[in-house]
């Protein structure tokens, strides 16, 4: 009876934490570049006796979102794999959310300051546009239109394992490997679409659906518990005075 | 054997299908799982449980990465020095491929390593840069889906049911034994005495 309590506290366990995952999904299923992330379980044994669930792995599924027509006046979206190389404080992030915007400095940044590295828009431009290869060119009145910066995507040899620093920022670490710098709009590579924002992997009714679920494998682990202890109790009134 | 000792047994039966299915229950969201299944014999001792694992195939479903496998069929994915049929893989920073766990994914011969636009086909064969690189080994017949994963075949309606018939039966031979109790509490205590 014990080891039945153990097994279905650590399915209850685990359906607590298949929750909080599609929840976080679901949080986040209108931010532009997010990425839904899967939790992995497996089964516990010793030899041949079970002993219940354990969770071994949480990753981000690096899916390719939809692109939908935005009207930010800074916006690119990734067709492909890899990810914008973004600053703050020198600091150095990863995303694929392109919600940019124009700022005094001539920097283009992201709504929590995070700057688009190697891009200085002239304070005199009046329009800008970026090319699917990654030139931006601007428009200055009484000059011809010229390219101020040819922008490059990080791609990662493993890119799940990027350390993730908000919902949709990533920072390199040991197991991501060193990020490799490429040039967008080669055969085969990713491209770039101004003026498009990557919609969320999210599936809202997908999420739902698994929350359901979660929540019901919950209730009937928790009837496992039960049947465990009342079996318990029933042991226990074998012996009467 | 006497009565006391059948209701015994029939009590131990009882805890090892509970064992079981609280174990199948906790795994209904583990990838690739296959449920145990308790079966009860009636023997010269007694009941006795034997579990084996169920061949019953999980459902597919589709999550879109390249190197989630399902496995339609019987067989199991060589990761290490074990088994698997849980076939969340992805690459790592040198391009191995390895499961949750860190545990590489074998071919025939050897480790897996690959590059991002490998991919592996219905018939196990990696194919890598144009050409077939090398192959999962898997019995014949069984076919692998990439993209997918094989979900629990965990059914939690039929684990539910087999806890609850658990409970019972537990409280059935609890019932009876202690009838039992009672008749030899008579014989011992009531038959014969003087008044």
């Amino acid at each position: 009876m014990n080891r039945a309590m153990v097994a279905a506290a650590s399915g209850m366990a685990a359906q607590q934490l298949e929750l909080e995952v599609v929840a976080d999904n679901l949080a986040n299923a209108d931010v532009a570049g997010f990425k839904g992330a899967a939790e992995t379980f497996a089964d516990v044994r010793a030899g041949a006796v079970g002993l219940g669930t354990i969770a071994v792995g949480r990753h981000p599924v690096f899916i390719q979102g939809k692109l939908e027509k935005s009207g930010g006046p800074f916006d690119l979206a990734i067709d492909g794999p890899g990810f914008f190389v973004v600053e703050r404080d020198g600091q150095r992030a990863y995303t694929r959310s392109g919600a940019f915007t124009r700022q005094a400095d001539g920097s283009v940044r992201d709504a929590a300051g995070w700057a688009l590295h190697g891009v200085r828009i002239p304070a005199d431009a009046v329009a800008v546009h970026v090319t699917r290869d990654g030139a931006v060119g601007v428009d200055v009145p009484g000059k011809a239109a010229r390219t101020v910066a040819h922008l490059r995507l990080a791609e990662f040899a493993a890119p799940e394992a990027l350390r993730p620093l908000s919902a949709t920022l990533f920072a390199r670490s040991d197991g991501s490997g060193p990020p490799r710098l490429v040039t967008p709009g080669a055969q085969g590579g990713p491209s770039l679409a101004f003026g498009m924002l990557e919609k969320s992997t999210v599936s809202i009714v997908e999420a739902m659906m698994q929350i359901l679920g979660a929540q019901r494998a919950y209730e009937a682990n928790a009837k496992g518990v039960q049947a465990a202890d009342e079996m318990l109790r029933i042991a226990n009134n074998l012996h009467r005075g | 054997m006497d009565g006391m000792e059948w209701m015994g047994s029939a009590m131990r039966a009882a805890r090892a299908a509970l064992d079981v299915a609280t174990h199948d229950l906790a795994n209904v969201a583990s990838d690739g799982f296959r449920k145990a299944v308790a079966d009860v014999r009636l023997t010269a001792r007694g009941l006795a449980v034997a579990t084996r694992t169920s061949a019953e195939q999980g459902a597919v479903r589709a999550t879109g990465r390249a190197f989630d496998l399902a496995l339609l069929g019987p067989g199991a994915f060589h990761v290490g020095d074990g088994h698997t049929r849980g076939g969340a893989f992805s690459r790592d920073r040198s391009g191995w491929l390895v499961d949750d766990r860190g545990r590489r994914l074998h071919g025939a011969c050897g480790a897996l390593r690959v590059s991002a636009n490998a991919r592996i086909d219905a018939d196990g064969l990696v194919h890598d840069g144009g050409r077939i690189v090398d192959r999962l080994p898997l019995p014949a017949g069984t076919h692998v889906q990439a993209g997918a994963l094989e979900a629990s075949s965990v059914n939690a309606i039929d684990e539910t049911l087999a806890i609850l018939t658990a409970q019972r039966a537990f409280e059935t031979a609890q019932k009876t034994l202690l009838a039992i109790d009672a008749t030899r509490e008579k014989a011992a205590n009531e038959i014969g005495r003087v008044q």
